[in-house]
């Protein structure tokens, strides 16, 4: 399932990218011959232009002479102007050939646009760039000049140009593929860890929900199938149904905050309040179920008021369970320490026991939803191992921490820090 | 038949134990994994009934032992379990079925009497000696069309004698195989309950069937004119 989500995210990843690459690149490669051809082009204008100016057009005994001898290239006394002009020739202004250089040219001068590429021969690859220039003399014309360049140096920067593009864009494309594989990777990772504790959470919960189910079941069909014997059989039988059914009511109460998505409190719970005075009330209504346990319950609050701003409902089950687990664990005689200190940007709450403490090989589990310590699973005073986790998760959501020191038989301790205000 | 039933959660096992002792077999219910090893070495039972989740030794290992030890008898894992691969695990520990909590206990009666079929000393839902038949499905004696219903403790006794017919059998062995492991019957239990069976079978006319032998045991030997 991750593996295909994994390949689907790279393919769209090279997709995308792929073609974002692609379109770029030959964006840059059609700016890159026109722009080679309009400066070749401008090039070329610039020569014809300077054979042109080079043509002489005078008035001579009453007829007008035309003197193509100073024409570079074209003329017998000229300077040569370029070594890579293939052809030039002259026309008349009737499109008549005159005189010419080069390749042997057609006699008439057929219509057409003053910039041409054409073929050298049928044969070759090497294309020629060709201008016609009208020359006028006085804004009369007076013939034609036409002239080629080989268009070579072009071709070859456009050919250099298009192996670059054509190398360097699968290996862009390689590239990006392999990114998109990584980045796939990356980003299914934390959704995996989440898929895998959801796994876990669902097995765990639905393991925790048949037991009592089983037992409210069997004992209901008991119940049915048996004759109507013994009244306080059925009574008792009854009695562990409803027992059941309230367990398993309370379990569900756990998944459904543990499964609740907490990850911000929202502002209306949140209140502001003196940490020290409300642990005192906490103290004074938690105290009876201590002493009915016969044990001692010790307190230490600052006289400062220490604000914190907290859910007081959710950091009251948070310190309950705490109090709770500390009840159960520690054998009559004991005792229970609830401390309150701050420093300077923390408000630490202790809650100490001097109980059977926790196995140091457990410790690092606790928090974990249904984790149990072995020898604490029994009936007497079994929970679900959701207890630990509900305040963890109430500890996280007021951006507080939570740490744990246990010895065996000597005790356990749970510290727990809020920011305060 | 006489069964193993371990399930750490008595809200759990004593429904299960009530009602398998109600249908006629005798049961040994236990809460954890180290008596029931115990009870395992010391017994011979026809049918294991094992929880998967036990603290300590899981119902798994637990059975995987007891197929270790070389012995046979059946046996029948409750657990909240149900993937693919916990059943697979299951059944190659060496257990003949699987029942997924939360269990039904009328389905798991009719699992309880099938396994039953399997064990080496299944011979039949009918117990039969001469024209006297005992119906283990329904606890009911039948001899000449006549029909007597019993109650679970007098057909296990009933089924006890009709498996070693003509043996004289002690009382300590009656009240080894009859009474649970962890209660102690008094001294006289075994004679009343031979009584009560006897009243029963005298709707069929079959009370003097069961002899006693005095100062050993009693022995079910049918007249032989009934034969």
């Amino acid at each position: 399932m991750f593996h295909r989500s994994r390949r689907n995210l790279a393919r769209w990843f090279t997709w995308s990218m792929g073609s974002i690459l692609v379109s770029f690149a030959s964006a840059v490669y059609c700016i890159e011959v026109q722009d080679q051809l309009t400066s070749f082009d401008q090039a070329l204008l610039d020569k014809i232009q300077v054979m042109a100016a080079s043509v002489e057009y005078r008035y001579h005994r009453g007829n007008w002479e035309l003197n193509l001898e100073h024409v570079p290239l074209l003329g017998s006394n000229s300077l040569p102007l370029d070594s890579n002009l293939v052809y030039a020739r002259w026309y008349n202004e009737r499109g008549q050939l005159v005189q010419f250089v080069g390749a042997f040219p057609s006699e008439q001068l057929e219509e057409q646009p003053t910039f041409q590429t054409i073929r050298l021969s049928e044969e070759s690859s090497e294309l020629l760039r060709q201008v016609t220039f009208p020359v006028t003399h006085h804004q009369i014309l007076i013939g034609y000049l036409q002239v080629a360049i080989s268009l070579s140096p072009v071709q070859e920067a456009i050919a250099q140009m298009r192996l670059f593009l054509s190398v360097g864009v699968p290996v862009a494309l390689g590239a990006i593929t392999l990114t998109g594989w990584y980045l796939g990777g990356r980003a299914m990772y934390p959704i995996r860890n989440a898929y895998d504790h959801l796994q876990r959470f669902t097995a765990n919960a639905s393991h925790e929900l048949r037991s009592p189910l089983s037992a409210i079941l069997s004992n209901a069909q008991v119940g049915l199938i048996l004759p109507m014997g013994d009244g306080q059989i059925q009574r008792d039988r009854l009695s562990q149904i409803v027992k059941t059914a309230k367990e398993m009511s309370q379990l569900v109460d756990q998944l459904l905050f543990l499964s609740r998505s907490t990850e911000y409190l929202s502002p209306e719970v949140l209140k502001q309040f003196d940490f020290g005075v409300w642990l005192e009330n906490l103290a004074v209504d938690y105290a009876p179920k201590l002493e009915a346990q016969q044990l001692q319950l010790q307190t230490q609050f600052p006289l400062i008021p220490v604000l914190i701003c907290a859910d007081p409902d959710l950091l009251r089950q948070a310190i309950v369970n705490l109090l709770d687990n500390a009840c159960k664990y520690t054998p009559a005689g004991g005792q229970v320490c609830l401390r309150l200190s701050t420093s300077v940007r923390f408000a630490t709450l202790e809650i100490a026991d001097n109980g059977i403490g926790i196995p140091p090989g457990d410790l690092p589990h606790i928090f974990e939803r249904f984790y149990r310590v072995d020898s604490a699973r029994n009936p007497e005073t079994g929970g679900f191992g959701l207890g630990l986790s509900i305040v963890d998760q109430i500890v996280k959501v007021h951006r507080g921490q939570i740490r744990v020191s246990s010895t065996v038989n000597r005790g356990t301790t749970f510290t727990l820090e809020f920011p305060l205000l | 038949m006489r069964l193993l039933l371990v399930e750490d959660d008595p809200a759990q096992l004593d429904p299960l134990h009530l009602v398998l002792s109600e249908v006629g077999h005798v049961v040994d219910a236990v809460t954890d994994a180290e008596t029931a090893q115990w009870l395992i070495e010391q017994k011979d039972y026809d049918l294991l009934i094992l929880d998967w989740m036990l603290p300590k030794i899981s119902g798994v290992s637990l059975c995987h032992q007891y197929r270790s030890a070389g012995k046979t008898a059946p046996v029948l894992m409750l657990t909240a379990k149900d993937t693919t691969i916990d059943k697979v695990t299951a059944l190659d520990a060496g257990a003949d079925d699987y029942l997924v909590k939360p269990v039904d206990v009328v389905e798991l009666l009719a699992r309880v009497r099938a396994l039953g079929r399997r064990s080496p000393q299944w011979i039949g839902d009918t117990l039969s000696i001469a024209n006297l038949h005992l119906h283990l499905t329904t606890l009911k004696v039948e001899r000449q069309q006549t029909q007597v219903q019993l109650s679970g403790r007098e057909s296990q006794l009933l089924e006890y004698f009709l498996r070693r017919p003509y043996q004289v059998l002690t009382r300590e062995q009656i009240e080894l195989a009859l009474w649970e492991w962890g209660t102690e019957p008094e001294s006289n239990a075994v004679a009343s309950q031979v009584r009560r069976l006897r009243q029963r079978l005298q709707a069929v006319e079959a009370s003097d069937w069961i002899e006693t032998i005095y100062g050993v045991g009693y022995r079910l030997s049918p007249p032989p004119q009934s034969a």
